[in-house]
C-alpha cells in the first residue's frame, strides 16, 4: 500500500477542481473542439478520485472502472469528433451559438 | 513535509494551471496542448497513488492517441475556425459560469473537507487486497486478474461499443 | 265483469310503436290497417267491458287490476309503495267508450282528411299515442299515472298541433300549448306531493297491492281543511290547462294550426275533457272543499260567457268552434260545481258527438274549399255539400240546445242543477250562475247559427278559381289536401262523410239516456244511474218540478231568441263590413289577452334571455375562456425564452440544477 500521508480528501478536492474547471470550460467557450476538451477533462478529474479511492480502500474495483472510462472516452471522443467535422462540413462555421435552429 | 506531501502539492497546482490553460487560450492548438499536459500530471497523480499501470495507460491511450486525434481536427479545422470572440450573444453567460463554478467548487470542497473519511469496513480484506496482490505478483497481474475476473462481462461490451464508434466514425465520416 | 282496459291500453300503443318505427317504409293500406287496428280494437275492447259492465250487477261494478308494483318500500321510516293498475268502473268505461269510439270515427275520417300527406304515417302513429295516452289517463287506479298519462296527453297534442312543422305558426301554436299546459302540469304536480304527503298512498281506492286509497283514507271529518282546499286547487288548475278554462284557456285556439281531425279529437272531443273527468274522480276531494267547488263552478261559468263572447265576432271558422268548445267545458265545471257530476260527464258524451262532428264537417269544408277557413269566403254551399249541409244542421242545433238533440237533454241537466242549487239552499251565487249559463247558451246558439249561416247559406263569395299558385299555397291557413282537380267544389268522399253520418245519428239519439224527470218519470234517468255508484257519496236533491220546467223553459226560449236573430242577420248569407266599433274591435281581437299576455310576460322572459347571453355568457367567455387562454399563452410565452436554441445556455441550466443539490447538502450538513 502506497503511503497514505494525506487524507483522501485533499485528492478528493483537487479531482473536484478539476470537474468544476472542466464545467465551466463548457459553457463559456464557444468552440465545440474545446468544449469537448473540457469534457474530457472532466471524465479525467472522475478518474482521479476513482483512482485515489480506490488507493484508499485497497481494492482493485477502482482502477477497473478507470479503464472502462477511458475506453469509454475514446469512443466517445472518435464520433464526437467524427459529428464535428461533419457539422463543419456543411456549415464552414464551427460556433456552437451558431447551431440555434432549436430555438423557441 | 515528505516527500508525497510535496509533490502532491506540486502536481495539485501545475494540473489546476493547466487545466485552466485548457478553458482560457484563445487558440485551440494551444487548449489542446494544455490538455496534453494535465493528463501527463495526472498520470504522475496516478503513479503516486499506486496505480502504474494506470498510469502508463493513461498516457499511451488518452495522451498519446485520444489527443492526437484531436490536435488532427484541430488543425484541419483551424484555418477556417477562429475562435476569436466575434459578437458573444450571450455575455452574462461567462460571468454567471464563473460564479456558478467558484459556489461549486467551494460547496464540493466543503463538503469533501468534512465529510470523507473512509470507512475501515469497507476495506478490501485478506486476498482481495490490492496491496497485498501487487506485493506478491506485481501490478499488471493485480490489473489483470481483477480485469478478467470480476470485470470480463464490461470489458466484453466496450469492445462492442468500440466497434459501434467506429462504424459511427465510419458513417459520420463519409461525404455526403 | 270482464276488465279488458289492459288491452284497451295496449293496441293504441302497439299501433304507436309500429308506426313510429317502421310506418315510414310501409305502404298506405297497411299504415291505415294497423292504426285503425289501435284504435279500433282499443274500442271494440272497451265495449266489450262496457257490456260486461252492464250484465253485472250495480254493486260489483268496480274492478281494480294491478298490473305491476313499480316502486315497494317497506321502511318503516319511508314507506312507500307505487304500482300501476288499471281501475274500470262506470265512469271510466264510459270515459273509455268515448274516446275509443270518437276516435275510431275520426280515424276512420282522417284516412281521407290527410291523404296525400307526406306525413301521412307520423299523423296516425301520433293519433294512436294520443289514444294510448287518454286511455291511461282515465283508466289509471293512482294519482301517478293518471300524471303520466296527463303528460302525455300533452306531448301528443304538441306532437298533432305542431304536426306541419315547417309552418313556423303551426311551431309557435304547438309550443304555447305546450308551455301552458305545463303550467297545469306543475298543478297536477303539486297536488300529488301534497295528497302524498297527507295520506301517504296515491292510489284512488284500497286494491292487491295497497290496503288504503285516497278516496277512502279521506273521512267527512276533514271537511273544509285547508290542506284539501290546497289539494282541490291545484288539482283544478291542471284542469284549467288542459281543459282551457280562465285563466289558462289561450292556447286552445292556436292550437287549431293543427289538422281539423287533430282539432276534433284532441281540442274537442276527449283531452280537453280530461279536467272534467279529473274533477269527476277525485269527486270526494271537492266535495270536502266546498270553496274550491264553489271556485270551480265560478270559473267555469265566466269562461263559459266569456269564451262565447269572444265567438261571436271570430272569423275564421276553426277559431269559432275553438271558443264554443271553451265555452262548453265551461259547462261541464259548472256542473260539477253543482255537486251534479254526472250531469258534467253526460254535457262531456253529447258535447264529444257534436262537437266531433262539428270539426269534422268543417273539415270536409274545407277540404271542399282546398284550404280555405275564413267564412268571409263562404257561403253557398249548401247544394254542393249536402251530406255535411245535413250534419252540420244537426250539430249546429244540438249545441244550441235544441230538444229532442243530444245537447239539450245535457244542457237541461245542467242549468236545473244550479237553479235547483240555488233554490235549495246552495247559496245565491247560484242564481248568478244561472243566469250566466242562460246567457252563454243564448249567445252560443246565436253565433252557431250566425256560423252555420256564413258556410252554407246566400251565394258563394270565396275565389272563382280555386286554383292557386304555390306562394298562396304557402300563405293559406292549411295547405292543400284535396288531390281532386281543383276546379269544382266537391262533397267528401266516403271515408269522410259516413263518420258524419254515424256522429249525427248519436247526436240524435245521444241524448235519450239522460233525464226524464221533465215529463214526470223522475225516476228514469238512465245515464246518471249508470254512473250512481261512482259518486255514491253524493246527494243531489232532485229540484222540484217547477225550477226544472222553469229552467228548462227559459232556455229553450233563448235558444231560440238566439237563432232567430243570427237568421235575421246572416240568413241570407253573411255580408261582412268592417266594423271600427271599438267594442266589436275588441271582442274581435279576443280581448288583446295574447297581446297583453306577450307584453308583459312573454317580451320580459326574452329580454331577460339575452341580456343572460349578454353578460353572462359574453362575461365568462370574454374573461373566462379568453382569460385563461391569455394566461396559457402568457405562461408559454415566458416559457419559451427558455428555449434559446444556445446549447451553452441549456448546460448551464444542468449546472444550475447540480449545484442547488449540492449546496443543499453542504447546508444541510
Amino acid at each position: 500500500m502506497p503511503a497514505h500521508d494525506l487524507p483522501l480528501s485533499a485528492y478528493l478536492i483537487v479531482s473536484a477542481t478539476l470537474f468544476t474547471i472542466g464545467v465551466t470550460g463548457v459553457l463559456v467557450r464557444r468552440n465545440p473542439l474545446i468544449i469537448f476538451m473540457s469534457i474530457e477533462l472532466m471524465l479525467n478529474a472522475v478518474n482521479l478520485s476513482f483512482v485515489a479511492i480506490s488507493s484508499f480502500l485497497d481494492s482493485a474495483d477502482g482502477q477497473m472502472f478507470v479503464f472502462l472510462v477511458l475506453t469509454v472516452a475514446a469512443a466517445e471522443v472518435v464520433v464526437g469528433l467524427a459529428i464535428i467535422v461533419s457539422i463543419f462540413r456543411t456549415r464552414r462555421n464551427i460556433d456552437v451559438d451558431e447551431m440555434n435552429v432549436l430555438r423557441g | 513535509m515528505t516527500v508525497i506531501q510535496l509533490s502532491f502539492f506540486v502536481l495539485a497546482v501545475a494540473s489546476v494551471a493547466s487545466a485552466l490553460g485548457v478553458i482560457l487560450f484563445k487558440n485551440a492548438v494551444n487548449s489542446a496542448l494544455s490538455l496534453i499536459l494535465t493528463l501527463i500530471f495526472l498520470a504522475l497523480f496516478y503513479l503516486q497513488l499506486g496505480a502504474m499501470f494506470i498510469a502508463i495507460v493513461q498516457i499511451l491511450i488518452y495522451a498519446g492517441a485520444i489527443m492526437v486525434l484531436f490536435l488532427f481536427v484541430v488543425t484541419m479545422l483551424a484555418s477556417e475556425a477562429d475562435d476569436t470572440e466575434l459578437h458573444d450573444r450571450i455575455p452574462w453567460q461567462r460571468w454567471i459560469a464563473a460564479i456558478l463554478g467558484l459556489v461549486l467548487v467551494g460547496a464540493l470542497s466543503y463538503l469533501l473537507f468534512t465529510g470523507t473519511t473512509i470507512d475501515n469496513g469497507a476495506k478490501a480484506t485478506g486476498g482481495n487486497q490490492l496491496s497485498q496482490v501487487v506485493n506478491s505478483q506485481g501490478n499488471i497481474q493485480a490489473f489483470g486478474l481483477a480485469l478478467f475476473y470480476g470485470f470480463a462481462f464490461p470489458f466484453e461490451v466496450t469492445s462492442l461499443l468500440i466497434i459501434v464508434a467506429i462504424l459511427g466514425a465510419m458513417v459520420l465520416g463519409r461525404r455526403a | 265483469m270482464i276488465n279488458l282496459s289492459p288491452l284497451v291500453l295496449l293496441m293504441p300503443l302497439l299501433g304507436f310503436i309500429i308506426l313510429g318505427l317502421v310506418g315510414r317504409a310501409l305502404p298506405r293500406p297497411l299504415i291505415l290497417a294497423v292504426a285503425w287496428g289501435g284504435c279500433g280494437l282499443a274500442f271494440l275492447f272497451a265495449t266489450i267491458s262496457f257490456f260486461s259492465m252492464l250484465g253485472t250487477p250495480v254493486a260489483n261494478r268496480t274492478s281494480d287490476l294491478v298490473l305491476y308494483t313499480w316502486v315497494s318500500s317497506n321502511d318503516p321510516q319511508a314507506p312507500l309503495l307505487i304500482s300501476f293498475g288499471q281501475f274500470l268502473d262506470p265512469l271510466s268505461a264510459t270515459m273509455l267508450m268515448v274516446v275509443t269510439g270518437v276516435g275510431f270515427l275520426i280515424h276512420i275520417y282522417s284516412a281521407g282528411y290527410m291523404e296525400g300527406d307526406p306525413g301521412f304515417w307520423r299523423f296516425f302513429s301520433f293519433m294512436n299515442l294520443f289514444i294510448f295516452a287518454m286511455v291511461l289517463l282515465v283508466s289509471a287506479d293512482n294519482f301517478l299515472f293518471l300524471l303520466v298519462g296527463w303528460a302525455l296527453v300533452g306531448l301528443a297534442s304538441f306532437l298533432l298541433i305542431g304536426f306541419w312543422y315547417t309552418r313556423r305558426s303551426a311551431v309557435a301554436a304547438a309550443q304555447k300549448a305546450l308551455v301552458v299546459n305545463v303550467i297545469g302540469d306543475f298543478g297536477l304536480m303539486i297536488a300529488i306531493f301534497l295528497l302524498f304527503k297527507q295520506f301517504s298512498v296515491l292510489n284512488y281506492f284500497p286494491n292487491g297491492s295497497s290496503g288504503s286509497g285516497v278516496f277512502t283514507a279521506i273521512t267527512s271529518s276533514m271537511k273544509g281543511q285547508p290542506i284539501l282546499t290546497a289539494i282541490a286547487l291545484c288539482l283544478f288548475l291542471a284542469c284549467t290547462a288542459k281543459s282551457a278554462q280562465l285563466p289558462l284557456y289561450m292556447w286552445l285556439p292556436d292550437a287549431m294550426e293543427g289538422p281539423t281531425p287533430v282539432s276534433a279529437l284532441i281540442h274537442a272531443a276527449t283531452m280537453v275533457t280530461a279536467g272534467v273527468y279529473l274533477v269527476a274522480r277525485a269527486y270526494p276531494l271537492f266535495e270536502l272543499a266546498p270553496t274550491a267547488l264553489l271556485i270551480v263552478a265560478v270559473i267555469g261559468s265566466v269562461t263559459a260567457l266569456f269564451a262565447a263572447t269572444i265567438a261571436l265576432c271570430q272569423l275564421d271558422i276553426k277559431r269559432v268552434l275553438a271558443y264554443s268548445t271553451i265555452s262548453q267545458l265551461g259547462y261541464m265545471f259548472m256542473a260539477e260545481g253543482a255537486h251534479n257530476y254526472s250531469a258534467g260527464i253526460f254535457h262531456l258524451t253529447t258535447h264529444a258527438y257534436f262537437k266531433a262532428l262539428l270539426f269534422l264537417g268543417a273539415g270536409a269544408v274545407i277540404h271542399a274549399l282546398d284550404g280555405e277557413q275564413d267564412m268571409r269566403k263562404m257561403g253557398g254551399l249548401s247544394q254542393r255539400l249536402r251530406i255535411t249541409y245535413f250534419t252540420f244542421l244537426i250539430a249546429t242545433l244540438a249545441i244550441s240546445g235544441i230538444p229532442p238533440f243530444a245537447g239539450f237533454w245535457s244542457k237541461d241537466e245542467i242549468l236545473s242543477s244550479l237553479l235547483t242549487q240555488a233554490t235549495n239552499g246552495g247559496g245565491s251565487i247560484f242564481y248568478l250562475l244561472w243566469i250566466m249559463g242562460l246567457l252563454t247558451a243564448g249567445l252560443t246558439a246565436f253565433y252557431m247559427f250566425r256560423l252555420f249561416f256564413g258556410i252554407f247559406n246566400g251565394d258563394y263569395r270565396g275565389n272563382t278559381s280555386t286554383s292557386r299558385t304555390h306562394e298562396e299555397l304557402l300563405d293559406e291557413e292549411e295547405p292543400s289536401h284535396s288531390t281532386g282537380n281543383h276546379h269544382t267544389i266537391h262533397e267528401a268522399p266516403p271515408v269522410m262523410t259516413v263518420p258524419l253520418i254515424i256522429l249525427a245519428v248519436l247526436s240524435v239519439i245521444g241524448g235519450f239516456v239522460g233525464s226524464y224527470g221533465l215529463f214526470g218519470l223522475p225516476n228514469v234517468h238512465p245515464f246518471t244511474s249508470f254512473l250512481d255508484p261512482v259518486f255514491s257519496t253524493v246527494h243531489i236533491s232532485e229540484g222540484s218540478l217547477g225550477v226544472q220546467w222553469l229552467s228548462t223553459g227559459v232556455s229553450i226560449l233563448v235558444a231560440l231568441l238566439g237563432i232567430f236573430v243570427a237568421w235575421r242577420m246572416y240568413g241570407r248569407g253573411f255580408a261582412y263590413k268592417e266594423n271600427s266599433n271599438p267594442i266589436y274591435q275588441l271582442v274581435l281581437h279576443k280581448y288583446y289577452v295574447d297581446e297583453i299576455l306577450n307584453a308583459i310576460i312573454v317580451q320580459p322572459i326574452l329580454w331577460l334571455g339575452r341580456a343572460a347571453t349578454r353578460f353572462l355568457e359574453g362575461d365568462t367567455l370574454d374573461k373566462g375562456s379568453q382569460g385563461v387562454a391569455l394566461a396559457l399563452r402568457g405562461t408559454s410565452a415566458g416559457l419559451r425564452r427558455l428555449q434559446t436554441g444556445y446549447m451553452r445556455n441549456y448546460a448551464l441550466a444542468i449546472l444550475v440544477g447540480v449545484v442547488l443539490i449540492i449546496v443543499y447538502y453542504a447546508v444541510r450538513g
